[in-house]
């Protein structure tokens, strides 16, 4: 058998994506804004404060610590359990957090303190609490916000007040900070930004039907380096809108001239959930069999909601529309971004789709599947072992590697992990291309 | 034993023996925010699902990473320990608690369940009306269930009984005040438990005896007296630990103990709403405590009021809304010099593991205590 079987190249756009992401973090390194902590993606508000506030999640902050410096990773979680927090709570945090009582960032330089704390509703339960050490460290402003789930079929009627609470929390927000801190909300902006998430979630869903195609034009390793930008790395809007279009672009090209992301692309698998940022090579020895991560239901979240419709296409799943009128208030703005009281992807996927993970696999065409177990994140793992099965029901042969979450690399055998893929690989009837 | 404890111990006894009697309807419920009095006035009898470690050959297939407790409430079912539950119901909490729920239905598909969410931000003007309508909705899916849809005499009644037992409770908790309490911090916890797997109406007869009976017994002896903070009991083994140790634990700031009979439902004209209130406005848990914090003051009030010279708290591994609140916890213990002893809790309590630390904390307290002057240490 050939080594090589698709052509491959690397990304063009790839510089670009990395000046993005250093511009990002040079705006907090800097402190040119002030910082609040809170959820970046249930914060669409926040770019009406553009020039004033950036709103910093502990993550990607807690993931880039586990993947760039394990020992100041190790130090921050320290310094976060010598002071009560859980030694079996999510990585993000600690190290986020633990930083924040060391004083100082993984660089040496000061640690970005927050001003302010905006909801970060319950994703998970670990979510919820996200903003806790902040809030306990010092006396500064917080509010409050709920992402409402039930499980079953979605009742319009009991949605009306989920969404009356969610468009009241965050119509306060705005006016409390303008009160609090004198700055000035942007409507304008605002408004702006709701409809660059349609464009962006546009994007997304293009990206991920390319990645449907095979050989796959993009892995899963490559799409981690974009999915954040214009979400949980907030930029200026018509710079992030630049950025997407031509990523499609050039995705849609490589689709097009079948240039592939792995070159020996032979066995396709997918996963759940993060991966363990401290040891992303796992991806690079999978691909010396031939293997490529065609991603999650996780990393796909730029796309928005996915499901397999009818003709078998991969598409948005169907939501309610925006109601179709003009925009003149700032009410009207948050009433046009909030049009389900149960929007959040995870919760939804996991509870009340629970076909959502199958649904995933048939449409990215998987083989596989690698499902971590991350013994220290709530969200990271409920419901991983019941997903699990149903993949193994549908066919898939599914591989579990177990760790402390994924920004803690505590507790990840790492040589361990490599060998289970061997024996997952070679159950399969795979071997490495080299040794052929 | 008194007879609440009784019934705390044979409760699947107790539940089977109830629906043969009343020909009523059982439904388990996971967390303190359920609205039990909505379900009381169906004609339903709300069960706690209390955790109880027993053999499991099924869990490690369906949970990963959950706390003991949730994995024994699945394991429960399984085993069929409640076989007698028509329905199970949960609410927007604890997320070990919704997947326990929702796992229990993949493997009993059979029972009736409903979902209530319940705020995480309590706080805001639009909470209670989410809460209100939430309530709504339940009262009218139990309608369908049971053919009666409870109407506002039945939801008086039900707040009247729920109200007296949450009553009965403190004045139990009251008598834990002073000096020579006259009862155990087991035998309290064992009582509010019981509470929790029974007829309120019964257990409040019960509940008068049993304090007519305390308020008579002799003081106890003098004795070191420590809070107990954390997550979710389920027995009062923890309790009996420190009993054996010469202390007793005098309060808790638990979700199962001063969390659930603290705050009456205050009647009003719109019945749903006041019951809603008392679940956005009850002492908060770990987890719903995220916004304006009220834990450490009602702690800090708990401290004082109860006398405690010591603080355990008990973590259950893997419990996130608790392992983030201990930097609070620990700050203001701290601060305030109250000494404290903090373990994590797993399936079972070793006695002699546990007992060490805690005989270590009760060792660092007794020999600045006048009151206890004279005592061998």
């Amino acid at each position: 058998m050939i080594k090589q079987r698709w052509e491959t190249r690397p990304l063009e756009i790839w510089d670009r994506a990395k000046e993005l992401r250093a511009k990002w973090q040079k705006s907090i390194d800097n402190r040119q804004h002030l910082l609040a902590q809170g959820n970046t993606v249930e914060s669409d508000w926040s770019p009406g404060f553009e020039k004033y506030l950036k709103i910093v999640e502990d993550n990607p902050v807690g993931a880039f610590m586990a993947s760039k410096s394990h020992s100041f990773a190790r130090r921050a979680r320290l310094a976060s359990e010598v002071r009560g927090w859980g030694r079996e709570l999510c990585g993000y945090v600690n190290n986020c957090w633990g930083a924040q009582f060391l004083g100082r960032d993984m660089d040496g330089g000061p640690f970005p303190y927050r001003d302010m704390c905006v909801p970060f509703p319950d994703v998970c339960d670990q979510h919820l609490k996200r903003g806790q050490q902040c809030m306990d460290l010092s006396p500064i402003p917080r509010w409050g916000g709920d992402m409402p789930i039930y499980p079953g079929e979605r009742d319009p009627k009991r949605d009306e007040e989920m969404i009356e609470h969610r468009v009241y929390c965050n119509l306060k927000i705005i006016a409390d900070i303008e009160r609090i801190f004198g700055i000035e909300f942007d409507d304008e902006r605002f408004v702006e930004n709701i409809k660059l998430r349609e464009k962006l979630s546009a994007y997304g869903l293009r990206i991920s039907q390319l990645m449907t195609q095979v050989p796959t034009p993009l892995s899963a390793k490559d799409l981690y380096s974009f999915y954040t930008l214009g979400d949980l790395t907030k930029l200026n809007p018509e710079e992030i809108n630049d950025f997407w279009k031509s990523f499609v672009d050039e995705v849609q090209w490589r689709a097009d001239n079948r240039i592939a992301a792995v070159g020996g692309e032979r066995y396709r698998y997918m996963e759940a959930h993060p991966p363990a940022w401290y040891y992303l090579k796992y991806y690079r020895y999978l691909e010396s069999y031939g293997a490529v991560c065609i991603g999650s239901q996780y990393s796909h979240i730029m796309s928005g909601t996915l499901e397999v419709k009818e003709d078998g296409s991969l598409a948005h799943r169907d939501v309610t529309p925006p109601a179709d009128k003009p925009i003149r208030t700032r009410e009207d703005a948050v009433r046009q971004w909030i049009t389900e009281a149960r929007g959040n992807r995870f919760k939804d996927d996991e509870y009340c789709r629970k076909w959502a993970i199958t649904d995933f696999a048939r449409g990215f065409k998987a083989d596989g599947a690698i499902m971590a177990l991350w013994r220290c994140g709530v969200g990271c793992t409920l419901t991983r072992k019941e997903q699990a099965l149903r993949l193994s029901e549908m066919g898939l042969r599914v591989l579990h590697c177990e760790g402390s979450q994924p920004g803690d690399r505590t507790d990840m055998d790492e040589h361990g992990f490599l060998d289970r893929i061997d024996a997952w690989m070679e159950s399969q009837g795979l071997e490495k291309l080299d040794d052929r | 034993m008194n007879k609440l404890q009784d019934i705390l111990e044979h409760r699947h006894e107790y539940a089977r023996d109830w629906k043969k009697r009343t020909g009523g309807r059982i439904l388990g419920f996971y967390d303190v925010y359920f609205p039990e009095e909505v379900a009381y006035a169906a004609g339903v009898l709300p069960v706690r699902i209390l955790a109880k470690h027993s053999e499991d050959f099924l869990t490690d297939r369906l949970m990963y990473g959950n706390c003991y407790c949730t994995r024994d409430m699945l394991n429960q079912f399984a085993r069929g320990d409640y076989d007698y539950a028509d329905g199970i119901v949960s609410v927007e909490s604890c997320q070990w608690h919704y997947n326990a729920f929702d796992t229990t239905l993949i493997e009993k598909p059979e029972l009736w369940s409903h979902y209530v969410f319940t705020p995480d931000y309590t706080d805001a003007r639009t909470s209670k009306n989410v809460m209100r309508s939430e309530l709504d909705l339940f009262r009218r899916k139990l309608g369908e269930w049971t053919g009666k849809e409870p109407g506002d005499e039945d939801l008086d009644r039900a707040i009247d009984v729920y109200n007296r037992n949450r009553q009965l409770l403190r004045r139990l908790y009251e008598l834990r005040k002073f000096d020579g309490t006259p009862i155990s911090g087991s035998e309290a916890m064992d009582t509010v438990l019981a509470c929790q797997v029974m007829d309120k109406a019964e257990a409040n007869e019960l509940l008068e005896e049993l304090l007519e009976e305390t308020e008579s017994r002799p003081p106890r002896e003098d004795c070191v007296r420590l809070m107990l903070i954390g997550s979710e009991t389920y027995d009062a083994a923890l309790e009996r630990i420190v009993e054996s140790l010469g202390a007793n634990v005098v309060i808790d700031d638990l979700d199962n103990g001063t969390g659930y009979i603290m705050r009456d439902v205050t009647p009003q004209r719109d019945r749903l709403m006041a019951i809603g209130m008392r679940y956005l406005l009850k002492p908060h848990s770990a987890l719903k405590d995220n916004v304006w914090r009220r834990r450490p003051q009602r702690i800090w009030e708990f401290i004082e009021d109860w006398q405690a010279d010591g603080v355990i708290i008990a973590k259950q591994i893997y419990c996130h809304p608790h392992g983030s609140d201990m930097y609070m916890v620990w700050n203001l213990l701290r601060e305030r010099n109250v000494a404290f002893h903090t373990f994590e809790r797993d399936t079972t309590l070793p006695y002699e593991e546990t007992a060490l630390g805690i005989e270590a904390l009760i060792n660092i307290i007794k020999p600045g205590m006048t009151r206890l002057r004279g005592q061998e240490v």
